[in-house]
């Protein structure tokens, strides 16, 4: 039994066929789980909004102030409002995904094939995540300055210009593959020190793991709206505000 | 332990995908996070964001009024010491004024009873001195006579 709960599965998914189109099932579960548990407790603690918060409306309040503060400190006192629910969701999906994956036992869900985990740990969603970062930077950029915007590609000199658009490519390589990368090898550590030694000795590894994934999650976030902040800036408007 | 639902859910098959196995979970994954960002907003961010901001404008408005009515009783307590202030100097004014009045009724009061005490001494000195005077006459007039008696006395016998 102890062998089965500390067996690791890398790269095996348990597939669900939609069509003729290919889907990771574990992924797509235990993303609905994390969307589940976000949707019901913001319900739950906007459906009697008070003056005076308490409980859990307080709680949730805290929590949309820091990421209210992350938008603001990456993209600016004045834009961030529209901002903010995409940073905040990127902020919250990923951490209670990470925290999610951390804490529940999911081994003892046993599936077909592969294994239940943080959907972060998945190469699918980071990309996906990073992608909608990279539409989300484009889209504030153009929505602001319209075609003005592809002007930042040869600023301050052409010569960057191949540089410029390799950026676009290696901002979401690099968000997608740091969560990515973080998240699963945190889950094969604690997968092989419960291997070799199943008890105590892993638990400062979970903990981390905790940590790194609050981490992951701030870092994300942060990244995200520093994007957009610098989309939505600009060369001209830079130099003009400063 | 196989949970029955994922068998009825999911058609399992053997191939095996590898950690960079990229499928249909991509954009399935960005529609759902669509979707959880719309959700959120519409429960989480709008309503407790209008929540925060009605009430950063009931504290900005009340402490307003707040500013306000410290400044008014402040303004009332200076008026309010301004009138005191007057008032006990108008006190002090009106004591001064009442005992310096005292103080010249009283010197007014004595001097005439001083001035009466006098006259009436002197009249009394003038009335004694009327009487001795009047006295003396007349015990002037008793020796003339008296002596004359004792002459006629004295002269008859011899």
């Amino acid at each position: 039994m102890m062998i089965h709960l500390a067996a690791l599965e890398v790269g095996k998914h348990f597939y669900w066929h939609i069509g003729n189109l290919e889907v990771h099932g574990q992924v797509m579960i235990v993303t609905w789980i994390v969307m589940a548990v976000l949707v019901i407790v913001s319900s739950l603690a906007t459906r009697n909004l008070q003056r005076i918060p308490g409980g859990l409306q307080n709680f949730m309040e805290y929590a949309l102030e820091f990421v209210q503060e992350i938008a603001k400190t990456g993209i600016g006192e004045r834009e961030y409002r529209p901002w903010l629910p995409f940073v905040g969701s990127f902020f919250l999906f990923i951490l209670v995904s990470n925290w999610l994956g951390a804490l529940i036992p999911w081994k003892l869900i046993t599936l077909p094939e592969g294994e239940l985990a943080a959907p972060t740990s998945d190469i699918n969603t980071t990309v996906a995540l990073a992608l909608t970062v990279s539409v989300l930077y484009f889209w504030a950029g153009i929505s602001k300055k319209g075609l003005g915007y592809f002007a930042k590609y040869v600023q301050p000199t052409p010569i960057l210009l191949p540089i410029n658009i390799l950026e676009d490519f290696t901002k979401p390589l690099s968000l997608s593959f740091r969560l990515f990368g973080n998240i699963l090898a945190d889950e094969l550590v604690v997968g092989v020190l419960v291997f070799l030694v199943p008890v105590f000795i892993p638990l400062p590894m979970m903990a981390l793991g905790l940590f790194a994934g609050s981490i992951q999650a701030l870092i994300f976030a942060t990244l995200a709206a520093t994007y957009i902040g610098e989309a939505l800036e600009g060369h001209g408007e830079e130099e003009h505000g400063h | 332990m196989i949970h029955p639902v994922f068998l009825l859910a999911a058609e399992v098959t053997e191939k095996s995908g590898g950690l960079f196995d990229f499928d249909a979970t991509l954009p399935l994954m960005a529609i759902q996070f669509l979707l959880l960002v719309a959700i959120l907003n519409s429960t989480f961010f709008q309503p407790l964001l209008q929540t925060i901001d009605s009430r950063n404008d009931y504290i900005r408005t009340t402490n307003n009024e707040a500013k306000e009515r410290l400044a008014k009783a402040q303004q009332l307590a200076l008026e309010y010491e301004r009138e005191t202030a007057e008032t006990r100097k108008l006190a002090q004014e009106m004591i001064l004024t009442a005992q310096a009045e005292a103080t010249k009724l009283k010197a007014e009061t004595i001097a005439k009873a001083m001035a009466e005490a006098e006259a009436r001494i002197a009249q009394a000195k003038a009335e004694l001195e009327q009487q001795k005077a009047q006295a003396r006459a007349q015990l002037a007039g008793e020796v003339s006579n008296l002596s004359r008696q004792i002459l006629e006395r004295l002269v008859g016998t011899v």
